[in-house]
């Protein structure tokens, strides 16, 4: 049996806040991102806000980030 | 801080007769932001017909145009822009002789390319027959001989023996092809067997000589017609050269007339008069008034409308055009990305002159990226022409110049520290041999010290705390701008509700966090948190229940700006762990002295700090950008102005009289 320590606990909780959170944004964006394309193609002039929209859920990896520092 | 261009609306009148006058004066004024004019129920007035000489200048519009894809035409250095008259007196001889000319041309290649299809097919028919030296006549025109000339998936000669002994056969053991000549009388059964081989019939080209000769004459037609080709290609280019400057002043010329004559499309008129509205800037009203006067010797009327600043849907109508100074007006095609500011709100584009550049700095924050990045955007502006380019390289320096300042602050030269640093009893050496870093003994961070140059990689948990403050204090810049905003707009009253309520509740909280993070006691957190409600109060009063809704976004958006050192730290492992794998001991290290893996050694340095350099303008350049997009202007900026575009042409082949 493996013995838990903190510190190795500490560094799965940082692993798990660092992956979910990356999922979690990487997935948001897929599909902003797939629909940003979309309008695109329809209105070029809509590259300013469709970056925004794609690039809005990035924070949540950030978040992650700062959790993992912070643990 | 600037406000978009002050604009004045305008309305023309005049009679019909003097129409044409004046759209060419308005033309030539390049100033007038024409509003297309709305046929209503109850109007009196309706939209013009074209003027009368657009339906021939469409016609040769059309020519030129397709005579400059046939010649493929293009703008090069070359190009020397043509008078107006010079243009407009040949255009309908030139345009003649470049029809008859070119269409010469290409009828021509047009005959030859068939010619040469034609050569090549009959060329694919003769090659079976090359194998055997027979006559093409010799394939047919017997009495009593059949020919049978083809493939067959295999050739079983016994077969045929049992029909008759009587035949002639030619194979060829290369290809499947075989020659076959037999009496007459068994043309039938030899047929049925030939089928069951699976015979593919192929006839002999109704020619008579030799294959070999007849293949031979072929091929050098088609080399002399493909000599005709390249000389008619040659003649093409030729032509090019001599009308190519033309057809693009010419293309231009007409695109301007036909501009000229759909003006009325986009007008009101009457039996008799014509009415333009539109949009001038309020600097150049006087020099419009008076171009436009002296153009049409006084024929039209000029009168300024008011307009009603109140009324959303008129300010929404009005077109923007920035006014900045030349250090600011990169920015603009920044701002444009996002959207073009409102007429009567503030124009970010100077706030975003220093904060995205700031942001990106702080993310970089490396003498040597921002040394290569800064040279290769002055080398791009030198040797790029457009000016759309050119635009964007201004803002690349400016984002380098902070961020050089920001590498020299950070002591990082391509991911090597410049100091060396002793951490934890252990000694990172500097780039620089004798620089040190100096560690005060002072910090905002428990456990981590102050120190210059500032090891980005050692105050993890300083910079996040002072990332976010840095947001903090941009977030306000965005109240502060959204207050000023609302004070023109709507009033002193929305502002402060709606804005400045967002500042008292941030210092009711600060002060309460403060009150108890220093002990002061229950009443000093008492004090702060009613300040901090009565911020709440403001700001529910201000945008309703929407208001105290975003409150936890605001925190959120502070904690967005720790980015900067997130995305920052990214950069600087790539590098250095580059740095590591080129110079670290796994291949070689200068200790080794000369040898050829020191060149291995440099060129994985050369490839990996290329990938990074090009990241080094994504990654920062992205998030320095999202960070004004969402956190800042999401304070303050509503945008969703129109463009300003003045009823005019930048001539570019065609020279000013």
């Amino acid at each position: 049996m493996v013995e838990l320590t903190t510190e190795g606990l500490a560094a799965l909780s940082k692993a798990i806040a660092i992956v979910g959170t990356g999922i979690a944004s990487a997935w948001a964006e897929k599909v902003i991102g797939a629909a940003a394309v979309g309008a695109m193609v329809e209105n070029e002039s809509l590259f300013g806000k469709a970056l925004v929209l794609t690039v809005l859920p990035e924070t949540i990896v950030i978040f992650g980030l700062v959790v993992a520092i912070l643990i | 801080m600037s406000y978009p261009k002050r604009m004045s609306k305008v309305l023309i009148a005049g009679h019909k007769k003097h129409l044409e006058a004046a759209v060419d004066a308005l033309y030539e004024a390049d100033l007038l932001h024409v509003e297309d004019f709305v046929e209503g129920d109850d109007s009196d007035f309706e939209i013009g017909m074209p003027i009368k000489y657009g339906e021939e200048v469409s016609r040769k519009l059309v020519k030129v145009r397709s005579i400059a894809s046939t010649l493929s035409v293009r703008s090069t250095d070359e190009t020397v822009p043509l008078t107006e008259s010079d243009v407009s007196k040949q255009l309908d001889a030139t345009l003649e002789e470049m029809d008859t000319e070119i269409g010469r041309n290409a009828e021509e290649l047009s005959r030859l390319d068939a010619r040469v299809k034609d050569i090549e097919s009959a060329e694919k028919e003769l090659v079976p027959f090359l194998g055997y030296d027979i006559g093409l006549e010799y394939y047919g025109g017997y009495g009593n001989l059949a020919v049978f000339s083809g493939t067959v998936s295999s050739l079983n000669e016994s077969r045929l023996l049992e029909i008759t002994d009587a035949y002639q056969l030619f194979t060829d053991s290369g290809s499947k092809f075989f020659v076959l000549f037999v009496s007459k009388r068994f043309e039938k059964d030899i047929q049925s067997v030939l089928a069951d081989m699976g015979y593919k019939e192929m006839r002999a080209p109704d020619k008579s000589g030799r294959p070999s000769d007849i293949y031979a004459g072929l091929e050098a037609e088609k080399s002399e017609i493909q000599a005709q080709i390249e000389s008619l290609i040659a003649k093409r280019a030729a032509l090019n050269e001599k009308y190519g400057n033309f057809i693009l002043a010419s293309d231009e010329y007409l695109s301007i007339l036909s501009e000229k004559a759909e003006l009325p499309l986009r007008i009101a008129t009457s039996e008799h008069t014509f009415v333009i509205e539109g949009w001038v800037p309020t600097n150049n009203f006087d020099e419009f008034t008076e171009a436009v006067s002296n153009k049409t010797n006084n024929g039209v009327h000029i009168t300024t409308l008011k307009v009603d600043m109140h009324d959303e849907k008129e300010i929404a109508k009005i077109p923007v055009a920035y006014e900045n100074s030349k250090f600011v007006s990169p920015m603009e095609a920044v701002v444009d990305l996002y959207s073009r500011p409102k007429y009567n709100e503030i124009d970010p584009s100077s706030v975003l002159a220093i904060s995205f550049p700031l942001i990106y700095g702080m993310i970089l924050g490396d003498i040597g990226y921002a040394l290569v990045l800064m040279t290769l955007a002055f080398l791009v502006m030198k040797f790029m022409k457009s000016d759309a380019v050119k635009q964007l390289m201004y803002v690349l320096i400016y984002c380098q110049i902070f961020a050089l300042f920001f590498g020299i602050i950070y002591g990082e030269f391509m991911g090597f520290p410049l100091a060396g640093l002793l951490s934890h009893g252990e000694y990172i050496p500097g780039l620089i041999p004798g620089l040190e870093t100096i560690v005060f003994d002072f910090g905002i961070v428990p456990g981590e010290s102050f120190m210059l140059p500032i090891h980005r990689t050692h105050m993890i948990m300083t910079f996040l705390v002072a990332t976010a403050a840095f947001g903090f204090l941009h977030l306000n810049a965005g109240f502060i701008l959204g207050f000023f905003d609302l004070k023109g707009q709507h009033g002193i009253k929305h502002a402060v509700l709606e804005k400045l309520s967002w500042i008292v509740l941030e210092i009711g909280a600060i002060a309460a966090i403060a009150a108890w993070y220093l002990g002061i006691g229950v009443a000093g957190i008492a004090v702060g948190a009613i300040i901090a409600v009565i911020g709440v109060g403001m700001l529910a009063k201000g945008e309703g229940i929407k208001g105290p809704i975003e409150i936890p976004g605001l925190l959120g958006n502070m904690l967005s700006y720790t980015r900067i050192i997130a995305v920052g730290l990214s950069s600087i492992y790539i590098a250095s762990t580059v740095n590591d794998i080129a110079f670290g001991g796994l291949i070689w290290t200068p200790a080794d002295g000369f040898s050829v893996l020191m060149f291995v050694s440099i060129l994985i340095f050369i490839l990996g700090h290329s990938l990074n350099t090009v990241l080094s303008i994504i990654a920062p350049g992205l998030h320095a950008l999202r960070l004004q997009y969402v956190e800042f202007f999401g304070k303050f900026y509503a945008s969703g102005g129109k463009a300003y575009k003045p009823f005019g042409h930048l001539k570019k082949y065609i020279l000013e009289e």
